[in-house]
């Protein structure tokens, strides 16, 4: 009966999921979408803790209540441009529970299995003191187990990544650890030889059952997921981010198998998909292999680049506001180095001016565009920033010939012209925001350097272009005041 | 064999079928030459001046045409000269075929082969001996020059001392040969010059010639000049319309019209009406170069130069070929020298009419007692096809094919991944319990309904979408709340520390989501 209820309510909660994801397709229908999430999330716990998760459930609610407490406190004091940490840190939060609960079913089994030898008839009566888990495992054929024993070791696995991959990646975004990719000696060949290391774990642990290959396996995991994030550039943490996404899903769904738990898995996949078509998405804005992106850094080049020739002439406040004022369309490709200035207002309030001269102002967001997918549209949309103005690059690259200034404001290997001509470039074939093709470029840097890939950008020196230098918060400060 | 020229009768015909020049050629051909005698005086060759050459001047008409084989000459015949024709006799002038019935029917009569300058196919290889072309471009020129000696200011712009000029407007219509000549002239006396054609294509032409092409605002399928042999043809009445209203909207402004239009075969079309001629500025001037087929001017005179009340010149010559007789001379007499050159393959001075011959066989209009008027069609293509627009509009059965083959592929490898799909999953139905795969199709489907539904985030809520996925996949907690009613202290402390966990997860993830998203707004 009970049980029956808790099943009724996780399809519901199911559906609330599907929902809450899909209703992400528009921004008005996100603001309702989100609520579905909320009580989606709601109905599974309750249904749980009434239904076979009751056991100390006062204790749960106040562990509940305890991390959401903090929970809220984070998310309020967060800045919007530190979400790309607060999501990585909040993967490793997942990935670190899907090997704790791996663990526990793991000790749950063995506890079933010792209750089982002593009394080995009537099973009801003596494991009533037992958890609800445990009564399932109870009825489990050899079979059974010996398949729970794998869909458990490979929850743990992928959670043990997750867990390590995200805290290096929150470390990078934080800038805590060096963004650039850094691999031990060895290289993909230590991350093979981990992963054989935990296939070997694997057959061990289901003929023996025994707690060591597993936990000699978790700390196999806890390294690939630390290796392998370390060897990936700062520029491919949209991926990364992305591809952490989609392995806590799947850990979950992974655990959802151990424990028969249904809703698990439908979440797990859910989640788990959603992660993996992002890390597509943004893969093929960068027109690279997931692979590659996976196994870390760009891969050197294939030839001699293209030597860049000329000079970066630089250009001062007054200049960037006479053009600015004499323009009549204006382009913005905002980049991560606004969101390291925290300009997004100052930009914004930079828009609100030229649109109330009645100029044409628009952004374009190139999709890899700062270090977490859809990072400068929710900067943006912070900053108060419209979003019918603003642009995806398929929508708006064909429309720099006609414009008269564009300005880029901290991106750098997104407007490199050396990924359409130079086939030795490291980007090559990468589909970049043609800016050059305006009247005007004006790229507001903070010095004469090599973005995260430490490819020399052309851009730079092109004739219709003109360096902005200097923080770009203090410089657009400097410009606000000059624009009529 | 002997070639022999003899004076145009046409009144006022000023030109010869043969200069000194080409007779030389001709004779290294190995003909001989022979001319009547005052036939290219008027275009400024003396009758020693051939004898220099070689040529055998005979006095009169009839001796020339008894003693040649071969008579070169310009205009049409007349009865008179068609008489003297005999068997074995070969003619090669301007013909008219299409409107000389009876001079073909006297040719056939004869026995006489004829070859018809006018015919010569549009092809690359007969450029060299295409004397309509060669023609054309003097009239085009000359009609400029004409314009210009009625015209009574300059065509350049100035400014003097004395005062500023204006430069004149000159439209050009028609952009064939004449008309190109016509621009090629009229731009480099310095006037500003438009053009107009009905093929678009040569609008890149005109403007090669520095000219400025007139666009009709037209929209319908235009046809492409190759499929009639470069030349212009019948257009629709709505078409007219749209070129007259452009036409209408320019007269006030252009002080030269020079009209070039001729459809072949018929008469010439009109294109500049009588309500232009009034709209323009007194001292205007109009050249019709189609004057011969009526005019494209219906106030066009043939052969005259009139004023109309309201001060315009228009000028109707048809001879403006004769008008610069040495030029146009020398210019046909090197086409028909061309034309001899292939008639006479191995140079030993005798004629091969080779009737498989494209440029040949489509001159003739009449060989050996046989009528062969008009041509089969020149076997090579007469001009390069115009480009098609690189995305080319399809039909919509074209449409049609191409969505069922995008269609038929897309089946095919959505089937094959199902097929491969399907397989392996049933390899794990085979080794795996029933319990199992209870959980793996819920498993596949969600993933399913995951890719389906994911593909529709749209680009910007990429951040709040990882936001929410990140909150709920933070379901890891019902596991871990269903195993912390269990007896070990190490479970209850794992457990409890996942729910903890997750309670940061589910709460911080949702909150966030909701911040960002309230931030979204419209402008």
């Amino acid at each position: 009966m009970e049980f029956g209820f808790t099943t009724a309510a996780y399809v519901v909660a199911a559906v609330l999921f599907i929902l809450s994801l899909g209703g992400l397709s528009g921004q008005e229908s996100a603001k309702r979408a989100v609520w579905y999430g909320i009580v989606g999330m709601g109905l599974a716990v309750f249904a749980t803790l009434i239904g076979p998760g009751s056991g100390l459930w006062l204790l749960s609610l106040l562990l509940i209540a305890g991390g959401g407490a903090i929970g809220v406190y984070v998310a309020q004091r967060v800045q919007m441009t530190e979400m790309p940490q607060l999501v990585a840190a909040m993967h490793s939060l997942v990935g670190l529970a899907a090997v704790f609960v791996g663990f526990n079913a793991h000790f749950e089994i063995k506890n079933v299995a010792e209750v089982m030898a002593i009394v080995d008839s009537a099973k009801d009566a003596d494991l009533s003191d037992l958890g609800a888990f445990a009564k399932l495992i109870a009825k489990k054929t050899g079979a059974e187990l010996a398949i729970l024993h794998v869909e458990l070791f490979l929850g743990v696995f992928i959670g043990a990544i997750t867990f390590t991959g995200s805290v290096v990646a929150y470390g990078k975004l934080a800038g805590k650890v060096t963004s650039a990719a850094t691999k031990l000696p060895g290289g993909h060949m230590l991350n093979a030889g981990a992963a054989a290391l935990s296939f070997i774990c694997l057959i061990w642990y289901t003929s023996s059952g025994g707690f060591f290959p597993l936990f000699l396996m978790t700390l196999a995991a806890l390294f690939i997921g630390y290796h392998l994030i370390m060897g990936i550039g700062g520029a491919d943490m949209p991926v990364v981010v992305s591809m952490l996404n989609s392995y806590s899903g799947w850990a979950a769904a992974a655990i959802g198998f151990s424990l028969g738990n249904d809703l698990l898995i439908v979440v797990g996949a859910l989640v788990g998909s959603s992660g993996a078509i992002l890390s597509y998405i943004m893969c093929k804005a960068m027109n690279r292999h997931f692979v590659s992106v996976i196994l870390g850094g760009f891969g050197g080049p294939q030839g001699e680049q293209m030597a860049v020739e000329g000079e970066q002439i630089a250009i001062e406040a007054d200049g960037v506001a006479a053009a600015l004022n004499d323009a009549d369309s204006v382009i913005i490709i905002p980049g991560y180095g606004m969101a390291v200035a925290q300009a997004q207002q100052s930009v914004s309030e930079l828009v609100r001016k030229l649109r109330a001269a009645g100029k044409n102002v628009r952004f374009a967001i190139h999709p890899v565009a700062g270090r977490l997918p859809g990072h400068m549209n929710v900067l943006l949309a912070e900053a108060k920033v419209p979003y019918d103005i603003v642009m995806e690059m398929d929508e708006i690259n064909d429309d720099f010939p006609e414009t008269d200034v564009a300005i880029v404001i901290g991106s750098n290997d997104i407007v490199n012209p050396a990924a359409q001509d130079d086939p030795n470039s490291p980007i090559a074939g990468m589909p970049v925001l043609e800016c050059w093709k305006a009247k005007q470029v004006f790229v507001s840097k903070r010095g004469q350097g090599t973005g995260y890939s430490g490819i020399e950008n052309p851009l730079f020196f092109k004739e219709n272009t003109r360096m902005f230098y200097g923080d770009a918060k203090a410089s657009l400060d400097k410009l606000l005041p000059m624009i009529e | 064999m002997k070639i022999g020229t003899p004076k145009e009768i046409f009144d006022g015909e000023a030109r010869v079928a043969m200069t000194p020049d080409s007779a030389r050629q001709l004779q290294k051909l190995g003909y001989d030459c022979a001319i009547e005698s005052g036939a290219g005086a008027a275009a400024g060759f003396s009758d020693a001046t051939y004898e220099e050459a070689g040529v055998e001047v005979l006095k009169t008409a009839a001796a020339l045409w008894k003693a040649s084989d071969i008579i070169a000459k310009v205009r049409q015949p007349d009865a008179t000269e068609l008489k003297r024709l005999t068997k074995d006799k070969t003619l090669i002038s301007f013909f008219n075929p299409a409107g000389n019935e009876e001079g073909m029917e006297a040719a056939k009569s004869k026995g006489a082969n004829v070859i018809a300058m006018e015919m010569v196919p549009r092809i690359s290889r007969a450029q060299k001996m295409d004397a309509l072309s060669s023609m054309a471009n003097i009239a085009g020129y000359r009609a400029v020059i004409e314009a210009g000696n009625n015209f009574g200011r300059f065509f350049t712009g100035q400014v003097t001392a004395a005062g500023k000029v204006p430069p004149a407007k000159v439209l050009v219509v028609g952009a064939g040969v004449a008309g190109l000549a016509a621009i090629g002239t009229s731009t480099s006396l310095g006037a500003i010059t438009l053009a107009f054609d009905v093929r678009p294509e040569v609008a890149e032409q005109v403007e090669s010639m520095g000219a400025e092409f007139v666009y009709l605002d037209f929209e319908d399928e235009q046809q492409d000049g190759a499929a009639t042999g470069g030349y212009a043809s019948v257009q629709s009445d709505e078409f007219r319309e749209a070129q007259l209203a452009k036409f209408r909207e320019l007269a006030p402004e252009v002080d030269i019209v020079i009209t070039t239009a001729l459809i072949p075969n018929r008469e010439a079309p009109e294109l500049w009406t009588k309500d232009m001629v009034e709209m323009m500025k007194p001292g205007s001037v109009i050249v019709d170069l189609a004057a011969e087929k009526g005019g494209n001017c219906k106030l066009t005179v043939a052969d005259k130069k009139i004023v109309t009340d309201n001060g315009v010149t228009i000028i109707g010559y048809t001879d403006f070929p004769s008008r610069m007789a040495a030029q146009s001379s020398t210019l046909y007499a090197t086409n028909i020298r061309h034309m001899m050159t292939d008639l006479t393959p191995e140079k030993d001075g005798q004629i091969n009419h080779d009737m498989e011959d494209d440029v040949i066989r489509g001159a003739t209009v009449t060989h050996q007692g046989e009528i062969t008027f008009p041509p089969p069609p020149p076997k090579v293509q007469a001009i390069a096809v115009q480009k098609k627009p690189e995305v080319k509009e399809l039909t919509p059965e074209e449409k049609r094919a191409k969505e069922a083959a995008e269609f038929k592929a897309q089946t095919k490898s959505q089937v094959t991944l199902l097929a491969v799909g399907g397989v392996l999953t049933l390899l794990v139905g085979l080794i795996a319990p029933a319990s199992f795969m209870q959980h793996f199709i819920v498993f596949v489907l969600a993933v399913f309904v995951g890719f389906q539904v994911i593909w529709g985030v749209a680009h910007s809520l990429h951040t709040p979408l990882m936001a929410v996925t990140n909150a709920i996949s933070s379901i890891i907690i019902l596991g871990a709340l269903m195993q912390i009613g269990s007896g070990s202290f190490l479970v209850i402390l794992l457990a409890g520390l996942s729910v903890f966990m997750a309670g940061i997860n589910i709460f911080g993830g949702f909150l966030v989501t909701r911040r960002m998203l309230a931030m979204f707004q419209k402008s």
